[in-house]
């Protein structure tokens, strides 16, 4: 039976939250000495599976590929398959567009920071976080009707419309999360628990970050102001004001400062869009069985966790011949490896968070202890308290 | 000067130290995207020139393509406001790049990932042990290769299986 259950994985895939990965970690002593990861438990042949698919289908589809960047999947996917076709959307719809993608940010940046406390064993803070991040997620819910999986752009715009007499409403939402994050980063700067376990931690140098192509929070940590909105900018988001965020240092503190920076950003985006929402349709017409002419496009977008590239290449059919996705955490593992050496045992779950790949809280890891040629399994939970028993000795 | 037109002077550079028989076609389909289709035994010098010469420190991924006569591969370097799409082509059965992974570090996972789904070897990769397959996955079904559909992997796979038992 198991040996049939490895047909299914055909494709690649998507590495985050709450999949199954496996660290190889050779240690010595109380010190990572090297790191083995190994990815694929989870491959489910999504893009072979889109090559049997409609496009309309593929929509949601792809959408699946990730709860927590399922706006992102999609956005790049729609501005792929509008490029082939040559489909101009309208206006309003890639306001939308960004007002959803940057309200995933801010309730993807919220999660993590809540997960990164909790890998400190700094739980109150955790709880407090979470209970916050439930205002971004009712105004999700508000805004498609739900919580997770928005199904909000389709091929040629959007499919819900933001009503005028909700957007004050909204506002006063973004104000709530403006003002909690604001306290959030005074706790990040000044909380010793925060301190002790994260700045000097998992450090990856500036030079070490280029050279492994690493993307998102995890390079604009280590002192890179690379973000795909503002260098190649997609949908609207040359029109709009905002900053990339980057501190130097690398380390886990530079991380959390990073990502409660971008909230920031992402409300004001939020705000902006919402007030020079221009007047229109929302989408243009794009039939079910519709046929892609023949083309092929890449479109990357800046998900939450990084750079989202997406390859199409159509053939004049109702399916694409081939379609490409490479999503962040695949491309930030090699230097996550390098933030791990070096590092003690005990930092490894939140360094393992840092890249906010979600995997260490399922996964179990192999330790190898150099010296006495011992090998035993941990849980990442049995590892997150390991660590934290091990800071208050 | 606009974004058009440097794309258009960083093409004719890079067409100029390949030398012209060595690009096979290249187009600017709009700004920040350039994508050029190079003979692969060009591959590892035009990836040094590009990053030593035009700032391509970023791999974002590779695409392994089944064009149906032969292999095509995507190479997806970017610098800072441009996409560069880096075309090579492989036969059947000759299905053998150079790696590349000495030049942008960053592309270690991507080589293991194309030799995985199409098969596509990177002559000089340190570990090409599977990353995404398991590891009793029937070494030459390469899924993403049109000749592989669902029925003929299970297949495959149950033929696997029954000689190992």
């Amino acid at each position: 039976m198991s040996e049939r259950e490895f047909v299914i994985p055909i494709g690649p895939q998507h590495p985050a939250l709450k999949e199954p990965a496996n660290f190889m970690f050779k240690v010595e002593g109380e010190y990572v000495v090297d790191v083995v990861p190994r990815v694929g438990y989870n491959h489910r042949g999504i893009e072979k599976a889109m090559e049997s698919r409609t496009y309309i289908q593929n929509l949601y589809l792809i959408e699946r590929i990730c709860g927590i960047c399922s706006n992102a999947h999609q956005t790049c996917y729609t501005l792929n398959v509008e490029e082939v076709l040559g489909m101009e959307i309208p206006e309003r719809a890639k306001y939308i567009r960004v007002f959803m993608a940057e309200l995933e940010r801010i309730h993807s940046h919220l999660l993590w920071l809540g997960v990164a406390a909790h890998e400190i064993g700094f739980d109150t803070l955790f709880f407090y976080i979470w209970r916050d991040r439930e205002v971004v997620m009712d105004l999700l819910e508000m805004v498609s009707g739900n919580r997770v999986n928005y199904a909000m752009p389709t091929i040629g715009g959007v499919r819900r419309d933001i009503p005028a007499d909700k957007i004050p409403e909204y506002h006063k939402m973004l104000d709530i999360l403006a003002e909690r994050t604001k306290y959030y980063k005074g706790v990040a700067a000044s909380e010793k628990t925060i301190m002790n376990r994260a700045a000097g931690v998992g450090v990856l140098k500036k030079a070490d970050a280029i050279r492994l192509s690493a993307t998102g929070p995890n390079l604009r940590s280590c002192g890179v102001p690379n973000d795909r909105r503002r260098d190649t900018p997609y949908l609207v988001y040359d029109e709009i004001p905002f900053n990339v965020i980057s501190y130097d240092g690398g380390d886990q503190l530079a991380q959390v400062l990073t990502r409660v920076d971008e909230v920031f950003e992402s409300v004001k985006i939020c705000k902006y869009c919402l007030d020079h929402l221009p007047d229109g349709p929302i989408r243009e017409k794009f039939s079910p069985l519709g046929k892609v002419p023949e083309g092929e496009a890449v479109n990357i977008v800046e998900a939450q966790r990084g750079e989202l590239i997406h390859y199409i290449q159509s053939r004049g059919a109702d399916k694409p011949y081939r379609y490409k996705i490479r999503a962040p955490t695949l491309a930030n593992i090699p230097s996550l490896v390098e933030r791990l050496k070096g590092g003690y045992i005990a930092d490894i779950p939140i360094v393992l968070a840092g890249i906010d790949p979600c995997f260490s809280c399922t996964d179990r890891m192999t330790m190898v202890d150099e010296g006495k040629g011992k090998q035993w399994d941990v849980t990442g939970e049995q590892l997150r308290r390991y660590g934290i028993e091990w800071y208050k000795q | 000067m606009s974004l058009m037109e440097e794309h258009k002077r960083f093409l004719e550079r890079f067409v100029t130290f390949l030398g012209e028989g060595n690009v096979i076609e290249s187009k600017i389909p709009r700004e920040r995207r350039v994508f050029v289709l190079i003979k692969v035994d060009k591959l590892r010098d035009a990836v040094t020139y590009l990053r030593d010469n035009e700032g391509f420190m970023h791999i974002s991924t590779i695409t392994g393509l089944d064009r149906g006569e032969d292999i095509e591969l995507i190479y997806h370097l970017t610098k800072k406001d441009l996409s560069l799409n880096l075309k090579v082509r492989v036969p059947y059965d000759k299905p053998v790049v150079p790696s590349i992974t000495d030049i942008l570090n960053g592309a270690v996972l991507y080589e293991r990932e194309i030799h995985d789904l199409v098969g596509v070897v990177p002559e000089g990769h340190p570990n090409l042990k599977p990353l995404v397959l398991p590891e009793h996955w029937p070494e030459d079904v390469h899924p993403l290769l049109k000749k592989w559909d669902l029925d003929s992997i299970r297949k495959k796979i149950d033929e696997v299986g029954a000689r190992k038992e």
